[in-house]
């Protein structure tokens, strides 16, 4: 992988901003290349027209009521 | 009881040796004792044995002689857990030796429940670190030892395939309960979402993660659920849902059982010898009377994404504050990236992946309302050499990752129960294994159908290098 060029520097930065991450440019780079082949997975995702659709995971405000206290 | 007989007999036989007195908890336990120091060396399946499993086990035989005919379900049994299940007796590790991370001494519920139902809870068994894979180094394959044995339940795989212990708990999120059971040769359970109870075991993905048995046998796995089913508050997803007798069905054989078989996905890129198996196994069950038909469930096609999106993410977050510290700078390679890069998945990709899974969930609803099980190979293909990062699939490369949890993974995202049950031997005498999937909740009818298979398979093999 090419290490990262001053041009680069600004998108870097946000993309740090935007993930959260303190691993560090480098690292961050590493890491966003084996994601890479998951990503065009993922972005399957994003051709689908889902809006009607409840996502499976459902809130439920009584969950803590039935914990052991 | 011969001495190889022992170790090979199932968990209801040698309940019932122990229930005629002709075999004691101790005399078992120190038996496969001697058998984990004699092949673990080359396995490597155990990272711990408990020092006190044969006190556990005098303990259990004086139970025995004061409770007589009342005993416990498993009075006497040795069984191993999986390094992500917390033991008040035993380190837990979580397959990691990263600095700084340890985890408490107390009993998770399978714990708890193994050990009120009699059981000696002999060692731990070796995860893929985190439970995030399918390799687990570095233990072997029983039927070939530069193989993998699959994971991330690799340990208790290799060793109830090796004779070493006749039941091992393992932990499923995309498969990794059944991917070793279909590596090694013996039968793996994932029971629906909510069956058992995950209180005590090392979180991996919160709505993935499924408890369940490795064992020798159908009946053995019935045996363990009726321990472990039942309601526990908690674990915020244990539903409060009768449990039934598993084992009730056993016998009954699959006439007029309605099997469906899903072609897209899990018929269309297969290798031949393990395609060949399936289908000869579906001749077989509809000779005995099962109804056979075909269906195609497109979203399938999502379901990589999906739970990609979901695993990534839900790892992520599990793992953050060990990232923020540079812990996960110590983790193996593979597993590090992993986590790391949970933070990249979008919000609304996450988000779009639970919608995929609740359209997946209902379809599967809508195909249960025509059958009572869906059978599909459990891997596309048997066990690989270790070393392999990419495998041919009918001469398409695919990610060993994406390779080894592509057919399992569809029942984690539904959280519907699914069963691998042993149905042949390639030609170079590796395991194959079959799924059967199910209702919610219907796990007696996926072991009626297991059970069927495995008496019209009638496997006796056992690996030569552990007979």
């Amino acid at each position: 992988m090419r290490s990262p060029s001053p041009a680069d520097e600004p998108a870097a930065a946000m993309l740090e901003g935007l993930s959260g991450t303190n691993l560090g440019r480098v690292r961050l780079q590493e890491v966003c290349a084996a994601y890479a082949p998951m990503l065009e997975e993922i972005a399957k995702l994003r051709t689908l027209d889902l809006a009607d659709v409840h996502p499976a995971v459902i809130f439920e405000p009584t969950a803590a009521y039935r914990r052991p206290r | 009881m011969s001495d190889s007989a022992l170790h090979w007999a199932s968990m209801g036989h040698l309940l019932r040796s122990l229930d005629r007195g002709e075999l004691s908890s101790l005399e078992l336990t120190r038996h496969l004792l001697q058998r984990i120091a004699t092949h673990d060396g080359a396995l490597q399946s155990f990272i711990h044995v408990a020092e006190d499993a044969e006190a556990q086990a005098r303990a259990s035989d004086r139970r025995r002689r004061r409770n007589g005919a009342a005993r416990r379900p498993l009075e006497g049994i040795p069984v191993a857990l999986k390094d992500n299940y917390l033991t008040a007796g035993m380190p837990t590790t979580a397959g990691t030796q990263a600095e700084g991370i340890s985890f408490p001494r107390e009993d998770s519920a399978c714990a708890e429940r193994l050990r009120a139902a009699g059981c000696v809870l002999i060692g731990k068994t070796r995860t893929h670190e985190f439970a995030w894979g399918t390799v687990t180094p570095p233990v072997a394959n029983p039927w070939k030892l530069d193989c993998i044995p699959g994971g991330s339940s690799g340990g208790s795989g290799a060793a109830v395939a090796a004779g070493l212990v006749p039941m091992g708990m393992g932990s499923d999120t995309g498969g990794s309960i059944r991917i070793p059971a279909s590596f090694c040769g013996v039968v793996g359970l994932k029971p629906t979402f909510g069956r058992i109870s995950r209180h005590g075991i090392v979180p991996h993905s919160w709505s993935l993660d499924h408890p369940g048995p490795l064992t020798r046998t159908v009946a053995d796995a019935a045996l363990v659920m009726n321990v472990l089913a039942g309601y526990d508050a908690r674990d915020p997803a244990c539903q409060a849902q009768p449990v039934p007798d598993h084992g009730r069905a056993l016998g009954r054989g699959v006439r007029g059982l309605r099997i469906g078989v899903i072609d897209n996905h899990f018929m269309d890129r297969n290798d031949p010898e393990v395609q060949a198996a399936i289908d000869e196994r579906l001749r077989e069950l509809a000779a005995q009377g099962a109804l056979v038909s075909r269906a195609s469930m497109p979203v399938l096609d999502y379901g990589l994404a999906a739970i990609y999106a979901i695993e990534l993410a839900s790892s992520g977050a599990y793992h953050d504050r060990w990232i923020a510290e540079g812990r996960s700078r110590q983790y193996d390679p593979d597993v590090r990236a992993l986590v790391e890069m949970g933070r990249l998945v979008s919000a609304v990709d996450y988000l779009k992946a639970e919608q995929v899974r609740a359209v997946m969930a209902e379809d599967f609803r809508r195909l249960f309302d025509s059958v009572d099980v869906v059978v599909t190979p459990t891997e596309p293909l048997t066990a690989w050499e270790r070393g392999t990062v990419s495998v041919a699939v009918n001469g398409q490369p695919e990610s060993v990752l994406a390779a080894s949890w592509r057919l399992t993974y569809p029942f984690n995202l539904t959280g519907l129960p699914a069963i691998s049950v042993p149905c042949g031997f390639d030609r170079r005498g590796l395991p194959i294994g079959l799924q059967i999937a199910g209702r919610p909740f219907d796990e007696p009818t996926v072991l009626r159908a297991a059970a069927a298979v495995e008496r019209t398979v009638q496997l006796d093999r056992r690996p030569a290098l552990f007979a």
